[in-house]
């Protein structure tokens, strides 16, 4: 038995570093600490896809790996309108491969970002946004505001580790020196330590955000007596704890950007950020779910200038979600091809975008079974980064941090299969111009 | 006179899979001065490879025209993914006869579009001059910027005969919408000039506007960061004035938006 | 891969060896530069221009900050896009461009090493991760370690030996090449949204900027480092500041270089010699500025020069980008990075219809022009900030000709007669001289004459730009458009360029410093210092925090033991 410390988790935009596990026997038997509920369970792994399957005659048949590739290059390298989509659940090593591959192949590469925090990244891209690392807000955020976002449930180490239950340099007590301000549309387990609980009705967030921006802009005669099912004595506290704090932060999550006026509920968040920072400093910041979807949108922006639905149909880059992102091509029924990476689309897209993904050729490369490996025609198991395999990931602030390779296997990776498969299409490309 | 009558074949849209077709080269500044077989050999995008126009359209012209302005083109069959209808167009006119895909009318600098039909996402994107007429629904982002511009629409009219979809010209800067049914929400967002009148009802207009005037004249669900004025009279009819977006500071708040009084 | 070259007939111009025009021939051997060779591929020259590979000292192209920029403007990149090709990815960008077409754009105009100056030293990795997408460019950055607690821990004790200590182990954990500083202090009290000017105490932590220039670079030359300081001061961009810019040149004064070499690297100066009160009586005292240049051995400078047009402005130094993000209302971005410092960028339009926008583009030209000895001034845009480095060429071609700045100076505000002393300055450059302030100053500058940059002696790299233009020509037109597109660029012996299209794009290597500290014992007090800032404050652990090998795949390392 060995124990391996400073691990880090492969599960959520988190991306927990210190913790530490037992390895006995090549396999991870204990968390010892460090991990949440959910980040334990990731690590201890459960039941995996044996081996490569291509389906035939409506069967998945076990074949070998060179087959399995072999076949989906065939598929890509013919395809007129491919996708290319998942890369939130790998590392930046196989997302580089893969956008190589969309643009050989002139295929759309998209990450789960279109289904999460796509609307946030449209956001930025009006406004901009006033961020930081999540130490900083350790440190120095004496008010922390979740808004659309409960992470006592979805990311239960965040409070403890970055924000509200932290101790930092300047705020030596932790909770003590911190107030707590929660915006949602129920009750939630985050809710109820707060110090400031606005119930607001759904769809209703860019007119608490306006109201709330009005005041901090100096214009509390203008605003109604409610906004959103809040009364304006409770907007005016809100402004008023911005106002006194030394640093704000706000965290968002996909209650926000899901909801009715979409990313502009994030361009409003973003603008009533700023105005809070006329008063004092000010930082606001996506709840970002898999642990490598900010990896992904890192790697295609430095690589094609955009960060995710990347179309290279026409040998360069156009980006414009909501045309582009794999939602609207699979709801649209556009694509012909599909190779789907470390994510089920099946469990998480709108029922129009599943049908379709259903009746055309789907590859799937994923380390376990799920719901869009039931019609897959091609798939293709890997290694499980952080676990199996090593490589970049980005936290959802930013941070790089290196998963690590803590036991060996003999699947091959993420990156190893999609290279392997870009290798093919050349292959096959370069017989085809002869 | 010319007319260039492009219908999409059959078997191009019956696939499991509808790859859309990309028509910016089909405009009649570029295909003015080009006879059949030219005009069939003119490339367009399907998917991710060019195809000539002949392959995927049945191609008919009739007349001849002394420039771009005296060519008429007329889409028909299924259109509802031919992309870049009159994208970019100068001169001469496009009627589609259908429902159009993305992009219709996008960037165009004169001549004239009609869309007997629904008009899909950014049409009249950054538009620049010209005339854009719907006839039916256009979705979302008509007549807005590219992602990440703060430039829609500078110039030109458009018309939409039913509803239009959200942030209807966002930061436009000139030029004028009229939208006969109603707008979803954030109509006329970050607006810096121009003109956008809503016959139906409109969900929070108006948002971030510094300058550029929104008329309603059905329902409208307000922002709490608009200043009420005081009422006026347009063209015999009663409003109620406000002046916005105050959650853009004072100085910036120059947007004006008028509802129709019951 | 050519193993052997010969380049015969150009007219070479190779400053280090003092080589000024004249017809020589060019060997190359296995990437280096050599007396002969045997079986070669010849390039004839004939009536052409031959230089070192530029050096590029200063430009932003890769890492968090950069690409926070690029996400945040599709705008930018829907600019200049072009489909891949058989050798090239896609390209995308202007003031932002995708990492590929970084490498393909500067290996066209000749260059073959570029300095990231900015290097957040938590987001390392990210930086390496995007240098090893850029193709053909041997590169390097330098981390920020001056708004570091460590570093102010160590300032406000005075204990010089283990800032050393610590600076080794900084440089050494982010694969850096030396010590970068970016408003220090004020990077920091932005963490309050507050400023600093050089000599306010901090709130925090009792002490200045002045005291922490002055320790670092004493620090700096505790080792045979390749480079100086390289400083951003503060009060960047605010009219009235040129008089703290010379206060902030007299901090190092009297620090003694470990190496041949200037103590202080200050950089896109154009920003930090403005005179007047406030924007309305806005003028530039470029002229200030480059006499104390002339008349000290201890700084170097490189100029930050306008590109008009539109731009991504970007830097560590947060509090000033979010003045600028006031004044222009666009888009904004800042990131704050715990325990050691700040970005901030925004957009930003130099337009020639605006007084102040055309004053600054006159100070970048005139620093060039008013710096007598071109070895200490280094050409830059301080990329994109000034505008893009693209822009290179043009203003290449804007020192060479007299005649295109009076053009462009009755174009642009009718300030600038005013307010600027370029219009009476008749000064044009030459093409050694060019030579100088774009590759063989700018090794010096950065010590990388030593490890085969810079110069086409024996024994160099192979690194070498062919430009289609004849000595003589005057015409600023073809002059920038050799530039632009060079007729060969060869990169450690390899052709890359051909006719200004990229023929071959291989990866380049990542140069590294490695301070050697020699004193364990302060080493260890140094690092149980550093494990208590991990536990307590970081929000990640200190062994997860070093960069790994797997992110230089081709490094290229350069020790520095202690200074004697």
């Amino acid at each position: 038995m060995t124990v391996v410390t400073d691990v880090v988790c492969p599960l959520c935009g988190s991306v927990c570093d210190d913790i530490e596990v037992e390895v006995e026997e090549n396999k991870i038997t204990k968390v010892i600490k460090g991990a949440c509920a959910v980040g334990k369970s990731k690590l201890q792994g459960h039941e995996r896809i044996k081996s490569p399957m291509i389906r035939v005659n409506g069967v998945l048949k076990e074949c070998s790996y060179d087959e399995a590739i072999k076949k989906a290059a065939e598929l890509l390298a013919k395809a007129r309108r491919p996708l290319l989509y998942g890369w939130s659940s790998t590392v930046c090593e196989a997302d580089k491969v893969g956008i190589a591959l969309a643009e050989e192949i002139g295929g759309v590469v998209d990450n789960t970002a279109s289904v999460c925090h796509g609307p946030s990244v449209l956001a930025i891209q009006d406004v901009g946004i006033p961020c930081c690392t999540l130490g900083q807000i350790k440190n120095r955020a004496d008010l922390v505001i979740y808004w659309g976002s409960n992470p006592a449930n979805a990311h239960m180490n965040h409070m403890k580790r970055y924000s509200y239950i932290s101790k930092g340099y300047f705020l030596p007590g932790g909770k003590k020196d911190k107030k707590l301000a929660v915006v949602d549309v129920r009750e939630t387990s985050t809710s109820k330590m707060a110090e400031l609980f606005a119930q607001i009705e759904p769809g209703k967030d860019f007119l608490l955000f306006s109201a709330v921006r009005a005041v901090l802009m100096g214009y509390e005669d203008i605003v109604p007596d409610e906004v959103g099912g809040i009364p304006k004595e409770k907007i005016v506290t809100l402004a008023n704890m911005i106002k006194e704090s030394r640093f704000f932060i706000t965290f968002f999550g996909m209650g926000v950007t899901q909801s009715r006026c979409r990313q502009n509920n994030i361009v409003n968040a973003i603008q009533t950020t700023r105005a809070g920072h006329l008063h004092t400093k000010g930082a606001i910041m996506p709840m970002r779910g898999h642990y490598n979807v900010n990896g992904f949108n890192q790697v295609c922006t430095w690589e094609t200038g955009y960060p995710f639905a990347v179309d290279f149909s026409r040998g360069f880059a156009w980006y414009n979600p909501g045309e582009t992102a794999s939602t609207d091509l699979l709801g649209r029924g556009e694509c012909d091809v599909a190779l789907i990476i470390a994510s089920d689309p099946a469990s998480h897209f709108p029922a129009d975008a599943v049908k379709h993904l259903a009746r055309i050729p789907v590859i799937i490369i994923d380390p376990y079974h799920n719901p869009t490996t039931e019609f897959a025609d091609i798939v293709i198991p890997s290694a499980i980064c952080g676990i199996e395999a090593e490589g970049s990931v980005y936290r959802m602030d930013n941070v790089p941090i290196r998963v690590r390779k803590v036991v060996n296997t003999d699947y091959m990776s993420d990156e190893e299969i999609v290279e392997r498969i870009l290798e093919e299409v050349r292959a096959i490309k370069e017989k085809e111009g002869e | 006179m010319q007319m260039i009558k492009l219908m999409v074949k059959d078997d191009v849209m019956s696939g499991v899979a509808k790859i859309p077709i990309e028509v910016d080269s089909l405009t009649p500044d570029n295909l003015f001065g080009k006879n059949e077989a030219e005009i069939k050999a003119v490339k367009v995008w399907w998917g991710n490879r060019q195809e000539n126009t002949g392959d995927l359209f049945e191609v008919s012209v009739d007349g001849a025209a002394g420039s771009a302005d005296e060519v008429k083109i007329v889409f028909e069959g299924d259109l509802t993914r031919v992309k870049h209808i009159g994208d970019g167009m100068k001169a001469g006119e496009i009627e589609a006869h259908g429902d159009v895909d993305m992009h219709c009318g996008a960037v165009m600098e004169g001549g004239r579009v009609t869309v007997k039909g629904n008009a899909d996402c950014w049409a009249g994107r950054e538009m620049r001059g010209g005339e854009l007429v719907i006839e039916g629904d256009a979705a979302d982002n008509l007549c807005a910027m590219y992602r990440g511009e703060m430039t829609g629409m500078t110039g030109g009219k458009v018309t939409v005969g039913g509803n239009a979809g959200e942030c209807v010209g966002q930061y436009m800067a000139g030029g004028e919408i009229v939208i006969k049914g109603n707008a979803d929400v954030l109509a006329g967002y970050a607006m810096r000039g121009g003109r956008i009148v809503i016959e139906g009802d409109a969900a929070i207009p108006g948002a971030d506007m510094i300058k550029g005037e929104i008329i309603v004249k059905g329902d409208v669900e307000m922002l709490p960061s608009f200043k009420y004025i005081g009422v006026e009279t347009i063209e015999a009819e009663t409003y109620d004035k406000y002046i916005g977006d105050y959650a853009m500071g004072e100085k910036k708040a120059k947007g004006t938006l008028y509802v129709r009084k019951k | 891969m050519v193993e052997e070259l010969r380049i015969k007939n150009g007219v070479v111009y190779d400053p280090i060896n003092g080589v000024n025009g004249e017809r020589r021939e060019i060997c190359i051997r296995d990437g280096k530069i050599v007396e002969d060779v045997m079986n070669p591929k010849v390039i004839d020259a004939e009536g052409k221009v031959v230089m070192p590979g530029g050096v590029d000292v200063h430009a932003h192209i890769a890492g968090g900050k950069v690409n926070s920029g690029r996400i945040f403007r599709p705008e930018d990149e829907r600019r200049g896009r072009e489909p891949k090709t058989k050798v090239c990815r896609s390209q995308s960008g202007y003031s932002v461009p995708n990492t590929f077409t970084t490498g393909y754009r500067y290996a066209k105009m000749g260059y073959t090493f570029v300095m990231e100056p900015a290097m957040p030293p938590l987001l390392a990795r990210h930086t390496h991760e995007e240098f090893i997408d850029i193709p053909i460019l041997d590169k390097a950055a330098l981390p920020l370690i001056d708004n570091n607690w460590m570093t102010f821990d160590y300032v406000k004790s005075g204990d010089s030996e283990k800032l050393a200590a610590y600076i080794a182990w900084m440089i050494k954990a982010t694969k850096g090449y030396g010590v970068k500083l970016v408003n220090p202090g004020g990077t920091d009290a932005w963490g309050w949204a507050k400023n600093q000017g050089l000599n306010d105490e901090s709130e925090d932590w009792g002490i200045t900027p002045a005291e922490i220039i002055r320790a670092l670079a004493e620090a700096n030359e505790k080792f045979e480092m390749p480079h100086a300081i390289h400083l951003h001061q503060n009060n960047l961009g605010h009219p009235g500041n040129f008089e703290m810019t010379l206060e902030t040149y007299d901090v190092t004064e009297g620090v003694k270089a470990s190496k041949d070499r200037s103590v202080t690297h200050l950089t896109h100066q154009q920003f930090f010699s403005y005179g007047g009160t406030s924007w309305k009586d806005f003028e530039s005292q470029a002229k200030a500025i480059a006499e104390y240049v002339n008349k000290n051995e201890h700084v170097s400078i490189d100029t930050g020069t306008v590109i008009l047009g539109d731009t991504t402005t970007m830097t560590a130094d947060g509090p000033m980008e979010y003045s600028l993000y006031q004044i222009t209302g666009r888009k904004w971005t800042n990131c704050d990075v715990e325990l050691e410092t700040g970005a901030g960028i925004t957009p930003f339009l130099y337009s020639g219809k605006v007084g102040v926008h055309s004053i600054q583009w006159t100070i970048g030209l005139e620093l060039m022009l008013l710096v007598k000895d071109p070895w200490k001034v280094a050409l830059t845009t301080d990329h994109p900030n000034a505008g893009p480095f693209i822009g290179y060429p043009i203003v290449i071609s804007t020192l060479m000709s007299k005649k295109r700045r009076d053009e462009v100076l009755s174009e642009i505000h009718s300030a600038v007669y005013d307010k600027s002393e370029l219009p009476s300055i008749d000064r044009e450059y030459d093409l050694n001289e060019i030579a100088i302030i774009t590759r063989a100053g700018t090794a010096k500058i950065l010590g990388l004459q030593e490890h085969g940059k810079g110069h086409l002696g024996v024994g160099a790299d192979g690194d070498v730009a062919i430009y289609d233009i004849s000595p003589e020509e005057r015409d600023a037109g073809k002059i920038q458009r050799a530039f632009m597109n060079t007729k060969y660029t060869i990169k450690g012996g390899q052709i890359v360029v051909k006719d200004g299209e990229v023929v071959a794009a291989p990866e380049g290597r990542t140069f590294l410093v490695e301070p050697i500290f020699e004193d364990e014992e302060i080493y260890k007090e140094m690092l149980s210092d550093l494990e208590t800032k991990f536990r307590d404050y970081y929000s990640v652990t200190m062994r997860n925090y070093p960069v790994q090998d797997a992110y230089t795949p081709h490094p290229y390392v350069i020790k520095a033991p202690m200074a004697k």
